[in-house]
């Protein structure tokens, strides 16, 4: 009896996880619409619903209803599989997330994880890495120059910007002396990690940036000169995956820059719940990702990997060193 | 040594990317200022200007009597040949045109034959939707110029309108004057 309710209640967990994930990316896009236009002094959609709200769901119909296209010269089967390669694994990664500590529901505490592991941040990183494949084999197997140019571009990228990213977070796990995400964010109740770290902030922050594409590092889809990159030749609904797959990893950086710097659900001053807190601050950095793509222009590519290589790279082994001096 | 402050304070600036945050607060602000989107046609739409070239009109007299003499000057000085007079003399005399067409899908509305007209009697009004699935029905005869309306008087302006697609498609309005839309113009 207590087997299945456990695991019943992580099959819940699960599917209430995707089922949000799935669902998520409806209102960014409206939320990304409404501050494009008005930042630049338009209205964004307006027709759909009110204000257009209902935008995200026609267009989530339209694409549903689109032509499948897949082009002859395509190599079928590594263009079917890129959509999913591209979409599981953000997805999978939220299996490793807390989302705070425990509600208790009827008398019995339910915790707001599905897994509390002991290597969590590692697992994060390595099951996101597994993205790249999905950008590789898209623009492999569409057969077309702009697809290939583009992965290849992507794929440079986020190599190269995997490992400053993996640096910066190792500040984080020698100040919290664990690679568990509920052992970081419990650490952090007194003072958040962002006193200690910001220049891993910094760094984290800039190359998630470029780990979920978006401007000012959003080589692999420069439409000026690459038509959409890697997903030039996607249509339809695996269009729709890859889009899908870009926004959970927008959400998955918002959400670890929370949990690894700004004290994941643990409030300051205005005592709110904390899953509250923690929506909040998730929200707050995912306007910034908006704010961001509408305000900076892109960077050249050499610029790109100037940036990464550097720059990031000796500022994150730079703050590895001084938090090991300082702190250890 | 206030060269050098200015120097340091730009280095300074460098560092901690001084004009990125400068962008990022325009932008900022500008999330916050007006919209200047007009919702055409179904919410709002523009009154034009007394100076605006759009459908012509022809004129007539105190008695009624319709202006234009005839004279083909402006179907001669029309670019693009697009206005085809063909005159009569009428009870009184007159020199009146039988036939008086424009082809409004060649018409660039220079305002050219307004300017020709040696009767002031062909100008060109307010009116600007008049969109039609068949040039055809572009040809305007002598009858409807007579018909259409003529200059603007308020000059300017953005009103609530409301789209009417019973018969024809019109935006109507009711309203003779409306915001000025340049006042939303940010201008920093
Ligand atoms: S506005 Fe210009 S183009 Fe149009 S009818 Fe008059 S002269 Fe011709
Ligand atoms: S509208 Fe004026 S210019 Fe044209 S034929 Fe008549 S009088 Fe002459």
């Amino acid at each position: 009896m207590e087997l299945v309710f456990a695991l019943g209640l992580i099959a819940f967990k699960v599917a209430l996880l995707i089922a949000i994930l799935l669902l998520l990316p409806l209102p960014l896009t409206w939320l990304e619409r409404k501050i494009a236009g008005h930042m630049q002094q338009r209205m964004g959609p307006m027709r759909v619903g009110w204000h257009g709200l209902l935008q995200p769901v026609a267009d989530g119909i339209k694409l549903l209803t689109k032509e499948d296209h897949i082009p002859a010269e395509a190599d079928r089967f590594l263009f079917k599989l890129a959509p999913i390669l591209a979409l599981a694994p953000p997805f999978v990664v939220f299996v490793a997330i807390p989302f705070g500590e425990s509600v208790s529901v009827l008398g019995t505490e339910i915790t707001l994880y599905v897994s509390n592991m002991n290597v969590a941040l590692l697992f994060v990183l390595a099951v996101i890495g597994i993205e790249v494949y999905g950008v590789i084999f898209g623009g492999w197997a569409a057969n077309s120059k702009y697809a290939v140019l583009g992965s290849l571009r992507t794929c440079a990228q986020m190599i190269s910007y995997e490992i400053p990213m993996g640096f910066a977070v190792i500040g984080v796990v020698m100040l919290a002396q664990s690679m568990s995400l509920l052992d970081i964010v419990r650490a952090q109740a007194d003072v958040w990690n962002i006193v200690y770290q910001p220049v891993g902030f910094f760094v984290f922050f800039v190359a998630g940036l470029a780990e979920a594409q978006r401007i000012p590092f959003d080589l692999a889809e420069a439409e000026g000169d690459l038509g959409a990159g890697f997903h030039t030749e996607y249509s339809g609904i695996r269009f729709a995956f890859f889009m899908v797959s870009e926004y959970a990893v927008m959400l998955l950086v918002s959400v670890l820059s929370v949990i690894l710097f700004f004290g994941g659900w643990n409030g300051v001053l205005i005592p709110l719940p904390p899953l509250l807190w923690f929506a909040l601050k998730v929200a707050f950095f995912l306007y910034v990702f908006m704010w961001f793509r509408f305000t900076f222009p892109r960077y050249r590519y050499d610029q790109l990997m100037a940036i990464g290589w550097k720059v990031l790279l000796p500022l994150s082994l730079a703050n590895i060193m001084i938090t090991g001096v300082a702190f250890l | 040594m206030s060269r050098a402050l200015h120097i340091s304070g730009a280095w300074i600036g460098w560092a901690f990317f001084a004009d990125l945050a400068d962008a990022l607060a325009l932008t900022f602000g500008y999330m916050f200022s007006r919209s200047v989107t007009m919702q055409y046609p179904d919410k709002e739409k523009w009154l034009p200007y007394s100076r605006y070239r759009g459908h012509h009109f022809l004129k007539r007299d105190e008695e009624g009597e319709i202006k234009c003499v005839a004279c083909e000057l402006c179907a001669r000085i029309c670019p693009c040949d697009c206005i085809e007079v063909v005159p009569y003399e009428d009870e009184k005399g007159n020199r009146r045109p039988a036939k008086f067409e424009i082809d409004m899908a060649r018409c660039l509305f220079c305002g050219l034959c307004e300017d020709a007209c040696p009767a002031d009697a062909i100008a060109l009004g307010q009116q600007y939707e008049f969109s039609s699935f068949s040039s055809r029905d572009l040809v305007v005869g002598r009858d409807d110029l007579l018909g259409k309306p003529g200059k603007a008087t308020t000059g300017g302006g953005v009103v609530a309108a409301r789209l009417n697609t019973e018969q024809d498609v019109l935006v109507e309005t009711s309203e003779p004057q409306g915001y000025n839309w340049w006042r939303n113009i940010r201008r920093t």
